[in-house]
C-alpha cells in the first residue's frame, strides 16, 4: 500500500469514526435523559444547580474572601464537574455498552469520546450561562473567557487520558470501580478547587503544583479574575499529564478490546 | 469474521506498509537494504530522526553557554509594614530573621520583578550592549539573539537570565548565561549594580518621605516662635514697657502701699481725734495725708482700669491683656518646636528602620565549565516527548482506521 492510499484509508477511517460518535452521543444523551427535551435541560441543569448550590453555601458562609465567594466556588465546582462527571461514569462505561461493540465500526474510544464530548460542551454551557448570569447580576464581565474555556478543555482532556485508564483498570480488575469513585472524592480537597496557590503556605505550594488539576483551576481563575491574584499554572506540565494518560489510556483500552474478545 | 481477525492487521500498523512493500520486491533479486526499510519507518521518520537531529545539534553545533550565578538578599533594618501579603509570608517564612533584620520580602519581589523588566534590560543594553554579546561569533545560529528591538532583546534576555526568590529565605538568585564566561559575568555584575541602586532609590524615597513632613512641620513651629517673638519685640518697643506683668505687679504693691498708708493715716486721725480738739493742726496736717493719699489711689486706680482715661494715662489692663496674649502664643509656639522637632527626631530614626540593604551573599562567579546548553536532558526529554507523542497518533490513527476496515 503506497502512502497515499494510507492516508486515504485514514482519512476515510475518521470521517466514518465522526459519524460513529455522532450517532454515538445522539444515542448517550437518549438513554440518559430519554426523548424528551426536559431531559436536555437537565443536562444543562444538573452542574448549573449544584454549581449554584454549592456557591451559595459558601456565601452564607463566608462573607471575608477576595472575590465574591460565590463566583469562586460556584464556576470552581463546574470546573470539578467534568472531572467527576467523566470519571465516575467511566467505570461503568464499558459494561453498558458492551452489545454496541457487535457492531464492527464502534470501537471503544469512540464510546468514552461521545461521553466526554457531551460532558464537556454542556459544562462549557454551563459556564457561558453562569457568566453571563453573573454578568447581568454584578455588571462585572470575566477578565478573559479564552482561558476559561482552555482551562475546561484541559481538564476535560487530562480527565479523558484519566478516565480511559480508569476504564481498563475497572474490566482488569475486581473493584476498581470504587477505587475510582474513592479517587474522586478523595481528590476533591486538593484538585484546587477550595483554594488558590497563593493562599497556600509556600511549602503546600509547591506541592500542590504536583496536581495537575491545580494548574486547570488556577488558569481559570486567572481568566476569571486574574487581575486580582497572582496565578500559578504551567501549561506544559498539563499536557505532560495528558499525553501520559492518554498513552496509556488509549493502549490500555486495546489491550481490553482484546480480552473482551466478542465473537 | 472475528474479532481476532479483525485487530491483528491492525496492532501491526507500522509493518504492513514496509511488509507489504517488501513483499513487492521480494522476488525482485536485490531486496531493499536494511537501512533503507528501516529508514521508511515511520518511527524512525517520527521519532528517531528528529531526535538524532536533536541531538546532533547539541552535541555537535551548540555553542556553550557559561552561567554566572550571583545572590543576595534585600533586607531592611526594620520590619517592613508591607501590608497583609508581607505579614502572611513572614507568618509563613516563620522564623527567618536572623540575618540583621527581617527579609523584607515585598522589597525582595520588586526586585526580582525589575531584573526581569525592560528597564533592567535596557539599562544594561546600555552599558553592554547586550545584542553584541549574545552575538559572539562563537555563539551559534540557533541560540544567538537575532534581533535588536528592545522588546525582543527583553524576551531573550528573560530567556538567558533566570531570577528566582526563595520565599523561605528570601534570598534572591541571579543567573547570567551567554557565551563568555567574562560575559557571563560581567552582565551579571552590571544587572546587580543596578539592582543596587534601585535599593538604593527605594530606600532614599522611602526615608525622604518620612523626613520630609517632619521637616516641614518643624519649619511651620520655627517660623511661628519667630513671629512671637518679634510681636513680643515689636509690643515692647510700642508700650515703652519690658514687662507688663511686672509693671501691673508693682503699681499694685504701689497701690497696696498706698491704701497701708491711707488706713493707717485714718487709723491716726480717729486716734488723735479722740484726745485733740478739732481745730488742731496737727489734726489738720492728717487729713491733709489721708486727702493727698485718696487722690493718690484713685488717679492710680483709673490709671490702670478706666478705659476712658485720656492718651496720658495708659490703660495698663489693656496692655497687660495684650501683653499676656503676646506671651501665650510665644509659649504655643515654643511647645509647637519642640513637639515638631521630637517628630522629627522619631522620624528620622523610623527612616534609619526603613533603610533597604541589598547584601550580596555571592558575587557574580567566573565560569569554568560550561553548564548550558543541558544536552543530555533536552535531548532525552525530546525523545520522550517524541515518543509518548507517537504512540498517542499511532493509537488514535489505528482508531480510526478500525472504522474503515
Amino acid at each position: 500500500m503506497s502512502f497515499k492510499e494510507e492516508v486515504a484509508l485514514t482519512l476515510r477511517g475518521a470521517r466514518m469514526q465522526r459519524r460513529v460518535i455522532g450517532a454515538l452521543i445522539i444515542r448517550e444523551l437518549h438513554s440518559r435523559f430519554g426523548q424528551h427535551y426536559y431531559g436536555y435541560i437537565w443536562l444543562f441543569f444538573e452542574p448549573l444547580l449544584l454549581g449554584s448550590a454549592i456557591g451559595l453555601v459558601h456565601y452564607l458562609n463566608d462573607h471575608s474572601a477576595i472575590f465574591g465567594p460565590f463566583e469562586f466556588f460556584a464556576a470552581g465546582y463546574i470546573l470539578y464537574f467534568i472531572f467527576r462527571g467523566i470519571l465516575n461514569r467511566a467505570t461503568a462505561a464499558i459494561r453498558s455498552n458492551l452489545h454496541l461493540l457487535y457492531h464492527r465500526t464502534v470501537t471503544l474510544p469512540d464510546i468514552f469520546f461521545a461521553r466526554h464530548l457531551i460532558e464537556t460542551i454542556s459544562c462549557i454551557g454551563v459556564m457561558f450561562v453562569f457568566m453571563f448570569a453573573l454578568f447581568v447580576v454584578n455588571g462585572e464581565m470575566v477578565e478573559d473567557p479564552t482561558k476559561i474555556i482552555l482551562a475546561f478543555i484541559g481538564m476535560a482532556l487530562l480527565t479523558q487520558g484519566m478516565a480511559l485508564m480508569a476504564a481498563a483498570a475497572t474490566e482488569a480488575m475486581e473493584g476498581m470501580e470504587r477505587a475510582v469513585h474513592a479517587f474522586t472524592y478523595l481528590t476533591l480537597p486538593i484538585c484546587g478547587m477550595f483554594f488558590l496557590v497563593e493562599w497556600l503556605p509556600e511549602s503546600l505550594q509547591e506541592l500542590a503544583l504536583y496536581v495537575p488539576m491545580v494548574h486547570l483551576f488556577e488558569l481559570m481563575r486567572d481568566g476569571q479574575f486574574g487581575s486580582r491574584f497572582q496565578a500559578h499554572y504551567d501549561l506544559g506540565y498539563v499536557a505532560a499529564w495528558i499525553l501520559v494518560t492518554h498513552l496509556l489510556g488509549l493502549a490500555a483500552l486495546r489491550i481490553t478490546r482484546q480480552r473482551l474478545g466478542l465473537e | 469474521m472475528t474479532i481476532s481477525m479483525k485487530l491483528s492487521p491492525l496492532i501491526t500498523l507500522s509493518e504492513p506498509s514496509a511488509s507489504r512493500s517488501g513483499e513487492a520486491l521480494e522476488p525482485a533479486p536485490p531486496p531493499q537494504p536494511w537501512l533503507l526499510r528501516l529508514v521508511r519507518k515511520p518511527f524512525f521518520l517520527l521519532v528517531i530522526l528528529p531526535s538524532l537531529l536533536v541531538a546532533f545539534y547539541f552535541y555537535g553545533i551548540a555553542a556553550p553557554q557559561y552561567v554566572s550565578e550571583a545572590r543576595f538578599v534585600v533586607h531592611s533594618r526594620g520590619n517592613d509594614g508591607g501590608g497583609p501579603a508581607a505579614a502572611l509570608r513572614a507568618a509563613a517564612g516563620g522564623a527567618l530573621g536572623g540575618l540583621g533584620g527581617a527579609m523584607s520580602s515585598g522589597e525582595a519581589n520588586s526586585i526580582r520583578n525589575f531584573l526581569s523588566s525592560l528597564d533592567a534590560v535596557m539599562q544594561a543594553n546600555e552599558k553592554l550592549d547586550l545584542v553584541e554579546l549574545w552575538r559572539r561569533p562563537e555563539a551559534d545560529f540557533l541560540a544567538r539573539i537575532w534581533f535588536t528591538e528592545p522588546e525582543r532583546i527583553a524576551r531573550f534576555f528573560k530567556h538567558m537570565v533566570t531570577v528566582t526568590l526563595d520565599p523561605m529565605t528570601g534570598v534572591t538568585t541571579l543567573q547570567v548565561r551567554s557565551f563568555r564566561p567574562e560575559d557571563s559575568k560581567e552582565l551579571a555584575e552590571t544587572l546587580l549594580v543596578a539592582a543596587e541602586s534601585l535599593v538604593n532609590r527605594l530606600s532614599e524615597r522611602a526615608r525622604g518621605d518620612t523626613l520630609r513632613l517632619a521637616q516641614q512641620e518643624i519649619e511651620v513651629a520655627e517660623r511661628r516662635v519667630q513671629e512671637s517673638r518679634a510681636a513680643l519685640v515689636r509690643f515692647r518697643e510700642q508700650e515703652r514697657e519690658l514687662d507688663s506683668a511686672g509693671a501691673v505687679q508693682a503699681a499694685l504693691v504701689l497701690r497696696g502701699q498706698l491704701e497701708g498708708a491711707l488706713a493707717q493715716a485714718r487709723a491716726e486721725l480717729t486716734e488723735r481725734q479722740q484726745f485733740m480738739r478739732p481745730d488742731n493742726p496737727a489734726l489738720q496736717a492728717t487729713r491733709n495725708r489721708i486727702e493727698a493719699l485718696e487722690r493718690q489711689i484713685s488717679a492710680e486706680r483709673s490709671r490702670h482700669t478706666d478705659s476712658t482715661a485720656n492718651v496720658g494715662g495708659a490703660v495698663l489692663a489693656r496692655q497687660l491683656a495684650a501683653y499676656e496674649r503676646l506671651m501665650l502664643e510665644r509659649e504655643f509656639a515654643d511647645k509647637q518646636l519642640a513637639s515638631a522637632t521630637a517628630s522629627l527626631e522619631t522620624a528620622r530614626m523610623e527612616a534609619q528602620r526603613q533603610q533597604l540593604y541589598l547584601s550580596r551573599i555571592v558575587q557574580p562567579n567566573l565560569a569554568v565549565y560550561p553548564l548550558y546548553p543541558r544536552s543530555f536532558t533536552n535531548t532525552a526529554s525530546i525523545f520522550l516527548g517524541l515518543v509518548i507523542a507517537y504512540g498517542i497518533g499511532w493509537l488514535l490513527i489505528v482508531g480510526m482506521r478500525e472504522h474503515a476496515a
